[in-house]
């Protein structure tokens, strides 16, 4: 039965949660056995939050196809409520891990709360409209903390939320990030997601086959949201003083940056980038010090870019093609390769509306370039036809 | 009603400011179809060019000719490496190539200019009194500035050639191709125009907060950009309106010293009201979708 | 792409453990700077972003003292090392950069220069009995550890100086403040500032935050019949002000600032006689002292790293760095065991907190015959500088 689990390729869909696993096996392991340097645990705590912010933005970005740039504004609500909450209990009930819980489940709901409240717009609010609501909404949210008086969230100072042991946060932090794969994922391979990405695909489409649109997407704003929440409610308890100052339009640019690099409606590609990206990061900041400090930003910039450019450039696209990882594993191990399935680099563009100009426009280019732009749209080698034509 | 007036002529002068970043905000929208998160930079490197030629050359006409110019270059240089080998990508794919640009103008800058910010003076227009009122030189260089760039590219587009295949470009990309329209070329003048426009509005900018790091023209940047949104993102008197009403709202909130800490949640709030009575903003154009 | 993906997962899976089980071997209780060859002071501040201006200055200070005690032979012929790590002003990157340091082997640290990253700082240097003085972190709870003391005026101690002062010269009058609402230190200053207040004394204030720091004519316009203005803010905002205020605000004005503002005569562009009014400040240092510890300091500042940086903060980590070298050099004076190169950060801490509440006097460039109390508090002069005299 195993034979044929690995065999049928079947394993594939769980191999994520094996990698996390074992991972966290051997981790903590090393931690409780005292084998850990405090620095590892801080940075995996980062990356465990880095993640599951990245997955719950990838499900409102990647399936439902709702650029959001407010996305820090949620985990700020979960951090600053489900930190307050953990403050109130922390007396009742001390700093264990009952207290953690109910505070990531307050945090989640509160945050869950406002994302139906961003998502309402979202029903009248398309592309970049919606994308500067979000935006302005992740600025009102800074703004109110920030101007709170010092009893109620602490104000410019930042509320004081207790520590969590770190030999173990870091553990529990990746439980979370198993378990929001989980809903994640079941949920969207369910019936329910595919109506998502129905509805991303052509709204009309979509509702016109009896899809509750509004509903979904209240839905999945409010599953989006609910994760940031727990993401921020983790990060109060991995720091001693949250600041409002953090959660504002660049910590929101960098959670983006990790579901755009990691690949729009790929999970899994969400869950690597917002790794790297944290440990770039944080090496950058540790490793260039004092008057090196400055090329973090030059070396950040530059890899952005770059692999930017080298995962969507359609140029590219043939280049990518040949030198896959996937290509060099067939090489490898001679593994019979898997057919792709059909909508995955319809996934690479969104929102995937049907224009016009893709209808009119005629692609004259030979059929091995065409296949990664379904848009047809390539001003960049007007074919001699056109040329003829416009003179 | 003297506090009334000072308030709003206050308002004005900073939504002068706001109105010309969002111009070139809207230019590169209207026809690249992208969000330009690096304008806020070029305008940080007009403002840094005007400071190191003003040094040169002691001349702010000349200082903001070759900020002009620079910035022209730059923003053709920066178009054609980072965002023209993905047209026909996704659009986010630009976008986080955009925020990559402004990292590296930002970290650029840091290294050519340090960390301190400078105060830069490029001189002093004096006020003009109107009764008790006084009203600053630069205010109103802002303005006329800002209503002859709008006025001079509303003209450009509907009247000349070039504009036009412009309005083309923005209407349907490929079906402007189809007759004939050089798309990459229009692409890479409207980013000319829009980085030229940056560096005028680096000036104005710099006449009246005359403080220059390398986040110059980031909060200002974004500030524009909601601007921009309120009037409707791609219309050219939209920018103007959203510019003006913005900096009138942030002058009265500033006023009453209650509320002041709040300022920026206010403007927000203001933009998703208005968003949503007007879901394209002020003169933004409706969308019909199409099945 | 998905297989991609999947395969890359588990590359960078392997990759992350490599990496973590690399920085095996640490715990608590192990003594990381077994192996030091040099003592080593390590300092956090924002090297990059908008405060980079401050973090700059105090890494330069703190360099000059370092490289000033090591031309001189050091330490009973050992040397000193200054190791600063960009924090961007942003607490959340405290613990791993305190990691960082920690277990790169610092044995004594001065904390770091802002105060939200601060509150941060002092709860894991508290865990593992690190020694710090902070040149400018200056909030009040900065020093709350008996391991944490501060080389600058703490805020609410300025708040009330400055309240004193007007109380005794504005009795019935109307003053001016103007201060930045979601900054620790200046929200802070101006909590105490008003608390203190007389009641005869008719307050009118205007703020402004990071999202309004372009333009400040409104602001300017409410304060423009206050004949004295008290401004608790940093010196870069405060040119603006000052600049944007000519031919608004009466001429014959007073504006007074604390320690923030110092560094506003030497700012790049800006001329401090095109200001008509009176500028003041109540600090511990004048960066245009030519004479005495201070003016040699800052010609060597100079020298060295150029006019545009010179500010309190470079002065006070100078001091900070030399407070620490004199607090150990006495020690070792004393009890040539006491102190040694690998001694652990816990070890030199006992040690340090031993002179600095035993009547350990020192006397640098911001002050002389400086003292701390038992809070870590400091005790120093505070002298009213008159940058430049009303016209």
């Amino acid at each position: 039965m195993i034979k044929s689990f690995f065999k049928t390729g079947r394993f594939r869909h769980y191999l994520n949660y094996l990698i996390i696993v074992v991972l966290l096996v051997v981790f903590s392991v090393m931690s409780l056995s005292g084998g850990m340097k405090s620095s590892s645990q801080y940075l995996l705590e980062k990356i465990a939050i880095s993640m599951i912010l990245a997955v719950s933005l990838s499900i409102l970005v990647g399936f439902l196809g709702e650029l959001s740039l407010g996305h820090a504004g949620f985990m700020c609500v979960g951090a600053y409520l489900g930190g307050k909450v953990s403050v109130l209990l922390s007396s009742l009930l001390g700093e264990g891990i009952v207290n953690l819980i109910i505070s990531l489940i307050v945090g989640g709901i509160c945050a869950a709360v406002c994302g139906i409240i961003v998502g309402l717009p979202a029903l009248r609010l398309k592309g970049d409209y919606l994308a500067i609501v979000t935006l302005a909404f992740g600025e009102i949210v800074k703004s109110l903390f920030l101007n709170s008086s010092d009893a109620s969230f602490g104000g410019a100072l930042g509320l004081k939320t207790p520590r969590f042991d770190r030999n173990t946060l870091f553990i529990i932090a990746f439980i979370l990030v198993l378990i929001t794969l989980a809903v994640i994922q079941n949920v969207l391979a369910s019936r329910h997601g595919r109506a998502v990405t129905a509805i991303r695909d052509s709204e009309i489409a979509a509702r016109a086959t009896g899809i509750n649109v509004t509903e979904y997407k209240l839905l999945i704003f409010a599953m989006s949201a609910f994760f940031a929440g727990i993401a921020g409610v983790l990060f109060s308890f991995s720091n001693q003083n949250i600041q409002a100052t953090k959660f504002g339009f660049n910590y929101s640019i960098e959670i983006l940056v990790m579901v755009v690099l990691g690949g729009m409606g790929s999970i899994n590609g969400s869950l690597i980038a917002a790794a790297l990206i944290t440990f770039l990061n944080v090496k950058l900041a540790t490793v260039l010090t004092g008057n090196m400090a400055v090329l973090q930003n030059l070396i950040y910039a530059l890899v952005l870019i770059i692999i930017v450019i080298y995962n969507n450039a359609p140029f590219l696209a043939a280049f990518r093609e040949k030198y896959t990882l996937h290509n060099l594993w067939t090489k490898l191990f001679g593994h019979r390769a898997e057919h792709r399935r059909d909508d995955e680099k319809s996934w690479a563009r969104i929102p995937t509306k049907i224009n016009m100009d893709e209808l009119l426009s005629v692609d004259t280019t030979p059929e091995d370039n065409r296949a990664v732009r379904l848009d047809g749209d390539k001003p960049d080698a007007p074919s001699a036809s056109d040329k003829e034509r416009s003179k | 009603m003297e506090i009334i007036i000072t308030t709003l002529i206050n308002g004005l002068s900073l939504g002068g400011i706001y109105a010309m970043i969002a111009l070139g905000y809207t230019m590169v929208y209207g026809i690249a179809k992208m969000l330009n998160f690096a304008h806020g930079d070029i305008i940080m490197v007009g403002a840094y060019t005007i400071m190191v030629t003003l040094g040169i050359s002691g001349n702010p006409i000349i200082a903001t000719i070759a900020a002009v110019i620079f910035c022209i270059i730059l923003g053709v240089c920066v178009e054609k490496v980072a965002y023209k080998p993905l047209r026909g990508a996704s659009p986010l794919a630009v976008l986080i190539t955009a925020i990559g640009v402004s990292y590296l103008l930002q970290s650029l800058a840091q290294i050519a200019f340090g960390t301190a910010p400078k105060n830069v003076s490029v001189g002093n227009m004096g006020t003009i009194a109107l009764g008790s009122v006084k009203i600053q030189g630069y205010t109103i260089f802002t303005l006329v500035c800002t209503v002859v760039v709008m006025t001079a590219l509303t003209l450009f587009i509907k009247y000349t050639k070039l504009g036009k295949a412009m309005l083309a470009v923005s209407e349907d990309r490929g079906a402007a191709q189809l007759m004939g329209v050089n798309v990459n070329g229009i692409i890479t003048v409207t980013f000319a125009i829009g980085s030229g426009l940056a560096a005028l509005a680096g000036l104005c900018t710099l006449m009246k907060a005359p403080l220059l790091s390398n986040t110059f023209g980031s909060m200002p940047g974004i500030k524009a950009f909601t601007a921009a949104v309120i009037g409707g993102i791609g219309s050219i008197p939209g920018a103007m309106l959203g510019g003006i009403l913005l900096g009138v709202v942030e002058s009265c909130c500033n006023k009453i010293s209650v509320i002041a800490p709040y300022t920026d949640a206010i403007e927000f709030g203001i933009l998703i009201v208005i968003l949503l009575i007007r879901p394209t903003g002020f003169l933004g154009k409706k969308r019909r979708e199409k099945v | 792409m998905k297989t991609f993906l999947r395969i890359a997962c588990l590359l960078c899976a392997m990759l992350l453990c490599v990496g973590a089980l690399a920085s095996c071997g640490g715990g608590s209780g192990t003594n990381y700077a077994a192996n030091n060859t040099e003592y080593y002071i390590g300092l956090s501040g924002p090297l990059t972003g908008g405060a980079a201006v401050y973090g700059m200055a105090a890494k330069n200070g703190a360099q000059l003292a370092v490289d000033e005690i090591n031309a001189a032979g050091g330490l009973n012929g050992v040397m000193f090392k200054l190791v600063t790590v960009d924090d961007k002003h942003d607490a959340s990157n405290i613990p791993t950069n305190y990691a960082t340091l920690y277990e790169g082997g610092m044995q004594v640290s001065l904390g770091t220069v802002t105060s939200a990253p601060a509150l941060e700082f002092k709860t894991y240097a508290k865990d593992d009995n690190v020694f710090f003085i902070t040149p400018s972190a200056s909030n009040d709870d900065v020093p709350e550890y008996e391991n944490g003391y501060q080389m600058c005026f703490a805020d609410g101690n300025q708040g009330k100086v400055a309240a004193d002062y007007v109380n005794d010269a504005y009795k019935g009058q109307t003053i001016g403040v103007f201060y930045k609402s979601d900054e620790a230190y200046s929200k802070g200053i101006f909590d105490q500032f008003s608390a203190n207040l007389d009641s005869s004394i008719t307050m009118v204030t205007a703020s402004f935050n990071d999202a309004t720091a372009t333009d400040f004519s409104t602001q300017i316009d409410t304060l423009k019949d206050c004949t004295f203005i008290f401004m608790p803010i940093y010196y870069t905002p405060a040119s603006l002000f000052m600049t944007q205020a000519v031919g608004i605000i009466a001429d014959n004005a007073i504006y007074y600032g604390c320690d923030g503002l110092d560094g506003i005569d030497s700012m790049e562009g800006f001329d401090v006689n095109s200001v008509p009014q009176e500028i003041s400040m109540l600090s511990h240092f004048n960066s245009k002292a030519t004479d005495g510890a201070a003016g040699e300091f800052i010609k060597k500042y100079v020298e060295k790293f150029g006019a545009d940086t010179l500010n309190q903060f470079g002065a006070s980590a100078y001091d900070c760095v030399y407070a620490i070298f004199a607090a150990m050099k006495e020690a070792y004076e004393a009890d040539n065991s006491s102190v040694y190169v690998t001694m652990s950060a816990s070890d030199l801490c006992k040690v340090l907190e031993k002179k600095f509440q035993g009547g350990f006097k020192f006397t640098g460039i911001t002050g002389t015959d400086i003292t701390w109390d038992a809070h870590g508090y400091v005790n120093k002069t505070a002298i009213k500088y008159v940058v430049k005299a009303g016209k």
